[in-house]
């Protein structure tokens, strides 16, 4: 009949470590010799597993009477008998097999990006950030613009790009096999340029519409793009585990954000809000129509509200500066 | 806490702008001479030493619990039955905690006992106590002081117990009330220390002019003290109304900050207001000979400054100690102008975020944690500048009905020039707060 099967002995991450071409109707896997395909493991029996066809030509894994039996790859439940139509991966001992029929389908070929591509991606946008920080820099500036002042914030920025990147390249090396750098660098820099944006627009929206809290609680989306970024550079160093590592960064993430607005509420509570104008733009980026004195003063009655309130709870406690009093 | 910092004598002038505002303590060149024989000045202290010794008293505020001082003044007797006059400030902390604090008093000769507060003058930084033991001698109020016709120049005594080194006589001189000033206060040229709050200053005759209660930190030998008056008042409202019940001490003081600021925002807005120029700007300020302004520019910085900064600051100047985290019931108005040298649009905005910090806000045993509303504002009718304006307050845990309250502005009609204005007001009623602070923004016009 000439039915064709291969059978892949899996590395610990997930790679195939060894891919046997099996040409017989049946094939057994042990530590012993004589087997079709060896597996060293002390933990699979001298003769552990044979693979043959069932009625229907499937293939079908068959424990041959062992101390520690058989397993699906993910699965908890000894079998005797498994059929691996469909589901490949099974488990002995301490070894994770795949045992393939020649007619499995197998997924279409995915379009290559280049990985130039990526670097030319990485370095135009790496561009479009340096100029974006600069000019932001120069806006700021007040004092004397020296290229010291303007320049040196970017190297502290570049180095931490750096680390970040070669970080997750470093991953992608251990789980995917390539660094794929160019691919994380245009990832990271999306990512900061993505930043920037935020912040920018928090603050200018915070100034357009006269609303304190945006500035105050920007950091919160900030935590998204972070999200987002991380999600995409796992994304990037494959499929496998995804769920779990996607998890745990979220699980992160949100423990981040969960904690900086605590600590924003705990300091609105200890230290009040501050009397200043906020961060100011130019007159020109207000977006709210001009408020008359009565409607500014009803604004205030609700401040009243709110510290009348405050009266009648108990100070709160805790904290360096709550004892300090720097009225006069 | 160490003695010395708790030892009171109220700092209340503390930070001027300019040590410039310091009136020069003139001594007269010859000493004042009455008309009878006069003795040498040495014998005279002595004499008026003499005399006071048995009438005068340290006034001790004690922990209750552990028996220690916590802080320390002075004060005297006035009365055939045992009152005394001291500072509100050296009770303070008893009349607003009664229930951690004692007051005890200690008598030249070494005698100590118990005493029960009566009456309090917060305004005016007096109190009355009453001493547990009867037929003490007393002093008599003079009533050249009473009526205000006391020459200047005249030599007069002020005792007390300065940092607890032991009851001291110093000699002065009388300079008249001080100029510019909303509340009255005898301007003293002689040494005033902590822990002499409260006590007496007498003239030759032995008779009350005035009670020690603060000094100038920036100049030399510059005292203040409490017009006889007002402690001679105090005292016949301690005979005649009704007692001050410790425990509604607390109340007391929040009623008498109230009508303090009521008083003084009426005399404020009867002074009248007038309009002062800012460059091109135009905004409020108040007619008041005892508020005071000062200006400030930065032209002269090196290197040459990239915003040009011609700022001026006004204040009441007034100050009500009530206890020792909080002083209260002043104005402040001051008015910034901004004007880009060789900044953009963005860099100038820039430049104004960093020039209205402010820290002030922390919630804390005597206020609340501040809150803020901002909007834009065109306040008032007619073509006048766009305003970004900012307001802050913050409660009085224990006086209702009083706040600090901030108002920033800053105008919005030009991008590489401005106006930063900002009100600040102590212990004031939300309705004074409002009123003031309407007529603030209202004022902010072009200039023509």
């Amino acid at each position: 009949m000439g039915a064709v099967m291969w059978i892949e002995v899996m590395s610990r991450h997930g790679d195939a470590v060894s891919r046997q071409r099996i040409e017989a109707e049946e094939a057994t896997i042990g530590r012993a010799f004589d087997n079709d395909v060896v597996v060293d493991d002390p933990h699979v029996a001298p003769h552990h597993l044979r693979i043959s066809r069932g009625e229907d030509g499937e293939l079908v894994a068959e424990d041959l009477g062992t101390l520690n039996g058989l397993y699906r790859e993910q699965g908890r439940d000894r079998t005797q008998r498994l059929p691996l139509a469909g589901e490949p991966g099974i488990r002995i001992g301490r070894t994770i097999l795949r045992v393939h029929d020649a007619r499995h389908p197998v997924a279409g070929e995915r379009l290559m990006t280049p990985p130039v591509a990526h670097a030319r991606w990485a370095a135009g946008l790496g561009v479009v950030l340096l100029a974006v920080l600069v000019a932001l820099e120069w806006l700021s500036v007040t004092a004397e613009p020296t290229a010291n002042l303007l320049l040196l914030p970017l190297l502290g920025f570049i180095t931490v790009l750096a680390v970040w990147t070669s970080f997750w390249a470093m991953l992608s090396r251990i789980f995917f096999g390539q660094a794929r750098f160019a691919l994380q660098l245009r990832i990271a820099v999306t990512a900061c340029i993505a930043l920037l944006a935020w912040e920018q627009a928090a603050e200018s929206l915070s100034f357009s519409f006269a609303w304190r809290d945006m500035a105050e609680y920007a950091g919160l989306g900030a935590w998204a793009v972070l999200a987002a970024a991380c999600w995409a550079h796992l994304h990037a160093i494959g499929p496998r585990h995804m769920r779990a590592a996607m998890g745990l960064v979220a699980a992160l993430l949100i423990a981040g954000a969960a904690l900086q607005y605590l600590g924003k509420s705990e300091s609105r509570r200890l230290f009040g809000q501050r009397a200043t104008l906020g961060d100011l733009r130019p007159p020109a980026f207000r977006l709210v129509p001009l408020a008359s004195a009565d409607d500014f003063f009803q604004k205030t009655a609700s401040a009243k509200k709110q510290v009348d309130l405050a009266r009648t709870r108990e100070p709160a406690g805790g904290g360096i500066l709550s004892d300090m009093d720097l009225s006069d | 806490m160490t003695f010395a910092s708790r030892a009171l004598t109220a700092l209340l002038f503390a930070a001027s702008i300019s040590t410039a505002t310091a009136q020069p303590a003139v001594k007269p060149a010859a000493p004042a001479v009455p008309e009878t024989q006069q003795p040498p000045l040495s014998s005279a202290a002595e004499r008026v030493y003499e005399f006071s010794k048995p009438r005068i008293l340290q006034v001790r505020t004690l922990l209750q619990a552990a028996g220690r001082q916590s802080s320390l003044g002075s004060g005297f007797v006035v009365t055939a039955d045992g009152l005394a006059i001291t500072n509100y400030h050296v009770v303070s902390q008893y009349a607003l905690d009664p229930k951690t604090y004692r007051l005890e008093y200690l008598a030249p000769d070494g005698t100590k006992g118990i005493l029960e507060l009566l009456a309090i003058d917060v305004a005016h930084d007096l109190a009355v106590v009453k001493v547990d033991h009867p037929d003490l001698p007393f002093f008599q109020f003079d009533p050249r002081a009473l009526s205000g016709t006391l020459p200047k120049g005249e030599r007069i005594y002020a005792m007390g117990n300065p940092l607890d080194l032991g009851f001291t006589i110093i000699e002065g001189t009388y300079n008249g009330l001080v100029d510019k000033s909303y509340d009255e206060h005898i301007h003293f040229s002689g040494a005033i220390n902590p822990g002499m709050s409260g006590g007496p200053v007498a003239g030759n005759d032995f008779r009350i002019v005035g009670v020690n209660v603060a000094k100038r930190l920036d100049g030399e030998q510059v005292g203040f003290l409490v017009p006889a008056r007002f402690a001679a008042e105090l005292i016949e409202r301690a005979r005649k109304g009704p007692a001050l019940s410790v425990d509604k001490a607390r109340e007391e003081v929040g009623r008498q900050l109230d009508s303090w600021q009521a008083a003084f925002y009426e005399t404020l807005k009867g002074q009248g207001f007038r309009s002062g120029s800012f460059g091109p700007y135009r905004g409020l300020e108040s007619s008041a000979p005892w508020v005071t302004c000062w200006g400030a520019t930065n032209a002269d910085q090196i290197p040459k400054p990239r915003t040009a900064i011609n700022t001026t600051r006004c204040s009441s100047a007034t100050g009500i100690f009530v206890s020792d985290k909080i002083l209260t019931g002043r104005v402040d108005l001051s008015y910034s102008y901004y004007k880009a040298i060789d900044l953009n649009a963005f860099q100038f905005a820039k430049e104004l975020s960093q020039r209205t910090w402010n820290w002030e806000g922390s919630a804390a045993k005597r206020l609340t944690e501040q809150e803020c509303r901002d909007d834009f504002v065109m306040a008032g009718t007619g073509s006048r500048p766009a305003l970004r304006a900012t307001w802050c307050m913050r409660a009085y845990r224990e006086f209702e009905g009083l706040y600090n309250v901030t108002l920033l502005a800053l105008t919005q009609d030009r991008s590489r020039e401005a106006l930063l204005a900002q009100l600040s007001m102590q212990g004031v009623s939300y309705a004074n707060a409002v009123a003031l602070g309407r007529r603030f923004l209202e004022a902010i016009e072009w200039a023509q």
